[in-house]
């Protein structure tokens, strides 16, 4: 008797997980709709999604970034939920108006009365010369504000559900991913970390809930996006020298899970953290702080930061290089708070 | 035993194209229809879809350089 055909072990990339928690968001709620310009050009996300949706649901727009987020707010606060494509974070300038004063602010500023549930795919970050303005993060920008949740997955499986839980949300969600981890050809093969695998059916990753990719028991390394993967190869070389490291994926920085940053350093006794966002006033203080304010005396030994040395990102790629985090300047990082250096 | 060729009509031009990632790993049961691996051609990214359901035998590694008309995998009778 011949075995049941089964689909078994499908292996997503990010983008395509992603679009897999759209599709299934807007099938089940009419109220969802797409909106941006270039769509589905640059990351594919909605590509072809205007076969299936109609043109009244899948909106490409002129380059209009202040025009359609203040569509989409207006949108929102009726009722609907749009989801927002802005394909490089870098150029969140020209409608940062609308983000922070509007789509942000009217929950809480209309005492409850509007709610406004608009979910952002926005692309973040460098690694590929393409210079100092498309190679940006600006999560921090972002994580500043309230009224934003910020949501930050790492590879596939929670790409989906954390995207299938930005589409259930009453609030401005921003889901970001690292380019060089979305699954993009143009960037080169995807990274086998970021890819998972991804059930057929539904489910949501909640907001606020760290993941520890790697047990570890004498430093901690504490990222999001790529920063993850760079940690994950920093924990494999920092082994085969007997240091042993936990990899912590903090997945959202709005909500960030400070509870699980401090059990892992209560742990381990030292705390690297890495981003590829500038360092000053970034993700990396923070993180810092939620140990320095509950009790800065479980760490052993100093911190240490790993980001971008606040300089516009080099589009030259040895200087390039040289800016960005890598797994090597988290092995180094990890050495000098363990007093190894 | 079926072919996994890569479709004369999936892109319009000669280019070559890339394969940049199988959705399922060797020996894996796959469905006829279903998105098995992704390919680029000219940074546009496309599906190839198993063409018939069974077990997954890959021949063609991610990176390589694919042409129109080429094997990439076959497909057993599960």
């Amino acid at each position: 008797m011949a075995a049941p055909v089964v689909d078994s072990g499908r292996s997503l990339t990010m983008a395509r997980a992603g679009r897999e928690a759209v599709i299934a968001a807007m099938r089940a709620n009419p109220d969802i709709f797409v909106i941006g310009e270039d769509l589905g050009g640059v990351f594919g996300t909605t590509v072809g999604m205007a076969d299936e949706f109609g043109s009244q649901r899948i909106v490409d727009t002129p380059i209009s970034e202040t025009g359609f987020i203040g569509i989409a707010t207006g949108a929102a606060m009726a009722g609907m939920h749009p989801i927002i494509e802005i394909a490089f974070v870098d150029f969140i300038g020209v409608c940062y108006n609308q983000i922070v004063n509007f789509a942000a602010k009217t929950h809480y500023m209309s005492g409850g009365q509007f709610k406004v549930p608009m979910t952002m795919m926005i692309g973040y970050g460098g690694g590929y010369c393409d210079a100092a303005q498309h190679s940006q993060t600006l999560i921090a920008t972002l994580a500043h504000m309230p009224g934003i949740k910020v949501i930050t997955p790492a590879d596939a499986y929670d790409a989906k559900g954390l995207m299938a839980s930005c589409l259930a949300d009453d609030n401005l969600c921003v889901w970001m991913v690292h380019k060089a981890i979305w699954g993009l050809g143009w960037l080169g093969l995807p990274i086998k970390t970021a890819l998972a695998t991804v059930p057929e059916e539904d489910y949501k990753v909640p907001f606020g809930k760290a993941r520890i990719w790697r047990e570890g028991k004498d430093v901690t390394l504490v990222g999001y996006g790529i920063t993850v993967h760079h940690s994950l190869a920093a924990a494999d070389k920092l082994a085969a020298e007997g240091i042993s490291a936990e990899v912590l994926d903090l997945r959202t920085i709005v909500p960030m899970d400070r509870d699980a940053v401090f059990k892992s350093v209560s742990k381990t006794g030292h705390l690297v953290v890495a981003d590829e966002d500038y360092m000053n006033c970034g993700v990396t203080a923070e993180v810092l702080a939620s140990i320095a304010e509950r009790d800065p005396r479980v760490l052993q030994a100093p911190a240490v930061r790993v980001a971008n040395p606040d300089v516009p990102i080099p589009f030259s790629r040895p200087m390039e290089n040289f800016a960005l985090p890598d797994a090597d300047k988290i092995v180094a990082a990890a050495k000098k708070t363990l007093g190894k250096a | 035993m079926t072919d996994v060729v890569v479709p004369q009509d999936l892109w319009d031009t000669e280019d070559e194209g890339v394969l940049l990632t199988w959705v399922y790993s060797d020996g894996a049961v796959v469905q006829q229809g279903k998105l098995i691996a992704e390919i680029m051609v000219e940074k546009a990214q496309l599906e190839l879809e198993a063409p018939a359901s069974g077990r997954l035998r890959i021949l063609v590694q991610p990176d390589a350089v694919i042409k129109k008309g080429q094997v990439l995998a076959k497909i057993e009778s599960a």
